[in-house]
């Protein structure tokens, strides 16, 4: 069993979700803001990574900025063939979301790809391995939000 | 410009880092560079806007937002602009995108809500209706996980073996 959050853990965890300091000693500039040693903030990060709060702690890259093309894809896919699917397009590491939804657009998947080409000629080649199958692309026209911050309060956890 | 340097402090930023004093330091030793060299090239990839953010992700489950549902709305193209912004002001409004519909698909705008419970986003998509006065919206719940990745940049693989 997992011990529930204490005040410390949930300041920690709404801290160290953004500007995680480009600096020699980042826990240590933490620790100041936060009124811990470096050495509490190491053990409890160690800690709620254990324990699965934590996925992973990192930079996130915008794909475009990098020259990357990315979308959202969605397809309409018989329940008999979503595992045999699934497994052909999960095989792509461009693919970083896959989820089965409710709905006639069952599957949806996010698709990073280096250039535009190569996404077109990979969504072509996924087509082709699955069959006929309804297909809509989807890229972004603006982006209005991309925020994976959350909120941690006193109610939750 | 990318160089090729920055491909590769790129690809090993993309290592969960290090639970350590000198997590630079550790990072820069892998590829061979300075910690003071990573630290530059970090902090010129935030001006590039190359790096959104740094920091935790956290499971979402794990801290109590258990639920979550992708809204997608019928949004008139005039007013794309303008709902955009009032559905990226809401805190409960992770992602919020536009993008194109089709004769079959009409839906024109994405958000992803998260709350505590498939109610507490219920409500949270009826303030955004009534904030946006839009009412043509459909709510697609996630049934299945089936892939949960970060993506790998300029590292040479296209598949997955």
């Amino acid at each position: 069993m997992r011990a529930i959050l204490s005040v410390e853990d949930k300041q920690l965890l709404n801290r160290i979700q953004q500007d995680f300091p480009v600096h020699t000693a980042p826990y240590a500039v933490i620790g100041t803001e936060l009124g811990m040693t470096e050495q509490e903030v190491l053990e409890r990060v160690a800690r709620l990574k254990q324990e699965g709060y934590i996925r992973r702690i990192g930079p996130c890259f915008n794909s475009h900025e990098l020259g990357y093309t990315s979308t959202l894809v969605a397809l309409s896919i018989p329940e008999e063939t979503i595992v045999e699917a699934a497994a052909i397009i999960n095989r792509y590491t461009g693919v970083t979301h896959n989820y089965i939804r409710s709905g006639t657009y069952n599957m949806w998947f996010t698709f990073i790809a280096s250039s535009q080409a190569q996404l077109e000629q990979d969504l072509a080649d996924i087509r082709n391995q699955i069959g006929m199958t309804a297909m809509l692309v989807l890229p972004a026209t603006h982006m209005f939000k991309v925020n994976v911050n959350l909120h941690i309060t006193e109610d939750r956890a | 410009m990318i160089d090729a340097l920055d491909k590769m402090i790129i690809a090993a930023l993309q290592a969960d880092f290090p639970v350590s004093r000198h997590p630079y330091r550790e990072l820069a030793a892998r590829i061979g560079i300075t910690e003071e060299e990573m630290l530059r090239r970090i902090q010129q990839y935030q001006e590039a806007g190359y790096i959104r953010k740094i920091g935790a992700v956290l499971r979402h489950r794990e801290v109590g937002f258990l639920a979550n549902v992708l809204c997608v709305w019928q949004v008139p193209e005039v007013q794309i602009e303008e709902v955009g912004r009032i559905f990226a002001a809401h805190p409960a409004v992770s992602h919020c995108y536009a993008r194109p519909a089709f004769p079959e698909w009409p839906h024109n705008m994405y958000t992803m809500i998260h709350g505590i419970s498939q109610s507490q986003c219920e409500m949270y998509i009826q303030e955004l209706m009534g904030l946006s006065g839009l009412s043509e919206y459909i709510l697609l719940y996630s049934i299945r996980e089936l892939k949960k990745s970060s993506m790998r940049y300029f590292i040479e693989t296209e598949l997955v073996d």
